[in-house]
């Protein structure tokens, strides 16, 4: 169980990107976050693993504070989350199977992942990964000469070598074709089956009906709507969305 | 308004102008330009620039037959040499002159049809090559001098005409400057090569606490950050060769020396191209790597190594053949290999010697601007 309890965000500049955001996440759901460009998902999301410190509010993650872990207990927190970001985030110019291995830095000896010495049997939970999502075959590329579908799914299996909890997927779709973007979505939806927690956030509403067992949406930082998908009528869309949004979301509804 | 606007323009534009131009002028007398002189002085510098065009390349294996005179400038410094009558013999017009005084050398009964190399010994031992001439079949030679102010007497010694007759025996081989200047060239380039090495290993870590994504987290890290730039401007307004300079002085002249002085600069001038290149990095892999439960350590190791490590080879290689140039400038003030070589080969007026270095130095310089942008090019 994931408790978000009155978080608010705001950057040194002055931008207030979350205001006063509560919700909880059960263990198995595949939350999905909407909102507009510059609505706050990327924070909120980034609030949860603290690659971004919330200014207010608490963030508990079973018994855990995670908001108040200090950098050991915070790294031991962060290897029990994976994360998938819209640009993949991968290192281009390393192998795929060497990006994939670096899931695993938070449990590795710390020296010898730093000589770049891994156990076999490292190396074959993260061969193990690559098939899961199909590329096993690529595992000695660069990571740079894949697709971009394959690269999402190299940062999928890097997360899995986490053996994870929670997966939050920032936009994991959002650099992709829509064909791709289901069978991304797919890989989260097979592991949300077995077990781990998925927050997701999500442009298109077709994808969110299709994956989503709950909706968080945010407006300016605020949550502006906690429910089902199917919750989500013209009334409620036109809100999250605004009123020039609507027209064209209409057609996908 | 608008008027007043654009003639205040032209009013300041006229003084700019007016400026520049004294500018100019003050350059144009400081710098005592005078292209005349150029032609004027032709002859001068041609037998310098003969010699270089004619290197010192091979010498035939020769044996050596040396006769020689004392010869006191200005006449009545220092005793005037014994003119033989009989044997191999040096035979001058006069026995002693003033200063620019010109005067006829006849050579007698040396060896017939060599090469005869005629020089000044100077009182401090120095060489001075003058001419060199032909005997012909009867080992007879003549040549015009003149009486040079450089050779006059110092300290009641004289200096001596000197006189080799070179008989050729044998086949060509390299000569003896071929192989002082390429041991001298091994010397320059691998002092180039170790400060290079040097400060690559001090400046790749450094970079990485001048870099501001990496190093400007907190007050400490900030500290840090600008302590390390700080020092990273200072060292580089410093010039290699006035580094050089205080080097040989602490440590008297030699490779040593100038290896450190190109070391500190190349310290610096890494660190700041090696830290711009960490900034340069995509944070993305950083921030997939932190999220990860990596440590910082493991994050620079994975995340930030891979990005950098292309354009710090190509940093490292070009720094390689700029050191290459530097370090031969940095021998004529004395920190060792091909530049040293070259200064004292000018200094004690052996062109042709010095013309092997210079052209052994364009042959080095353009093989390693080759070498470095086909390596940066495969790299990129
Ligand atoms: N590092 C930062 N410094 C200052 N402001 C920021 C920073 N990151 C984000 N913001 C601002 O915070 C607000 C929320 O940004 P955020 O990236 O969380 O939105 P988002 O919903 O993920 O948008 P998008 O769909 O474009 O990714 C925006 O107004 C954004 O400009
Ligand atoms: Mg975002």
């Amino acid at each position: 169980m994931l408790r978000i309890q009155h978080v608010s965000k705001t950057y040194p500049n002055g931008t207030q990107a979350l205001k006063d955001v509560s919700f909880d996440v059960a263990d198995g759901e595949f939350m999905v976050v909407i909102g507009l460009s510059g609505s706050g998902k990327s924070t909120l999301l980034r609030c949860i693993n603290r690659l971004i410190d919330p200014s207010e509010g608490k963030i508990y993650w079973n018994d855990t504070d995670v908001t108040s872990a200090n950098a050991a207990e915070l790294r031991n927190i962060r290897r029990n989350i994976g994360m998938v970001f819209q640009q993949f985030n991968l290192v281009k110019r390393s192998s795929v199977l060497t990006n994939v291995l670096s899931g695993r830095l938070g449990y590795a000896n710390p020296w010898l992942s730093l000589l770049g010495i891994w156990p076999q049997e490292e190396k074959d939970r993260a061969l193990k990964a690559l098939a899961r999502v199909g590329i096993a075959e690529k595992a000695f590329s660069r990571a740079d000469a894949l697709s971009g579908g394959q690269q999402q799914r190299v940062g999928i299996a890097r997360a899995l070598m986490q053996e994870p909890k929670i997966i939050l997927a920032d936009e994991p779709v959002a650099s992709l074709d829509p064909v791709l973007s289901h069978s991304i979505l797919q890989y989260l939806e097979v592991l949300n089956k077995e077990g781990i927690t998925v927050i997701c956030s999500l442009h298109f509403l077709d994808l969110v009906h299709r994956y989503a067992t709950r909706v968080v949406a945010l407006k300016d930082g605020m949550k502006v709507f906690e429910g089902s998908a199917k919750e989500i009528d013209r009334a409620k869309f036109k809100e999250i969305y605004g009123e020039e949004a609507q027209e064209v979301r209409a057609a996908s509804f | 308004m608008e008027n007043r606007l654009s003639t205040g323009k032209i009013i300041r534009n006229t003084l700019l102008a007016a400026l520049i131009i004294l500018a100019l002028g003050i350059s144009w007398n400081v710098t005592g330009v005078d292209f005349p002189r150029l032609i004027r002085d032709l002859p001068k510098g041609r037998n310098i620039v003969l010699a270089f065009l004619t290197p010192d390349l091979t010498t035939r294996e020769t044996t050596t037959t040396t006769v020689s005179l004392a010869f006191p400038i200005p006449c009545g410094s220092a005793p005037e040499g014994e003119v033989l009558t009989s044997g191999p013999r040096l035979v001058p017009s006069v026995t002693c002159a003033e200063p620019k005084t010109k005067f006829t050398l006849e050579g007698f009964d040396l060896a017939p049809n060599s090469e005869i190399v005629i020089r000044w010994k100077l009182p401090d031992e120095r060489i001075m090559t003058a001419i060199r001439v032909q005997s012909d079949e009867k080992g007879y030679f003549t040549a015009n001098m003149e009486a040079r102010p450089i050779a006059a007497t110092a300290n009641n010694i004289s200096s001596r005409l000197e006189v080799d007759a070179l008989t050729p025996v044998g086949g060509l081989k390299p000569s003896e400057a071929v192989q002082d200047v390429l041991a001298a060239m091994f010397v320059t380039i691998f002092m180039a090569l170790l400060s290079t090495t040097l400060a690559t290993i001090v400046a790749a870590p450094l970079s990485f606490l001048a870099a501001s994504n990496i190093t400007k987290r907190g007050p400490l890290g900030t500290l840090v950050y600008y302590f390390t730039r700080s020092i990273f401007n200072l060292l580089r307004s410093y010039d290699p060769l006035v580094m050089a300079t205080v080097f040989g002085f602490w440590l008297s002249f030699g490779a040593f020396p100038g290896f450190l002085a190109l070391s500190v600069v190349t310290v610096a001038s890494l660190g700041k191209l090696f830290s711009e290149a960490v900034e340069g990095i995509d944070p993305g892999p950083l921030e997939a790597l932190q999220a990860t439960g990596a440590n910082r350590l493991q994050m620079v190791i994975y995340g930030v190594v891979p990005q950098i490590v292309p354009d710090f080879i190509s940093f490292i290689i070009y720094h390689w053949d700029i050191n290459v140039r530097i370090s031969t400038i940095i021998g004529f003030v004395g920190g060792g290999g091909i530049g040293y070589y070259l200064s004292e080969r000018i200094n004690g007026f052996e062109y042709s010697k010095a013309g092997t270095a210079i052209w052994a130095i364009v042959l080095v310089v353009m093989a390693m601007d080759f070498l470095s942008a086909e390596v940066r090019k495969r790299l990129s």
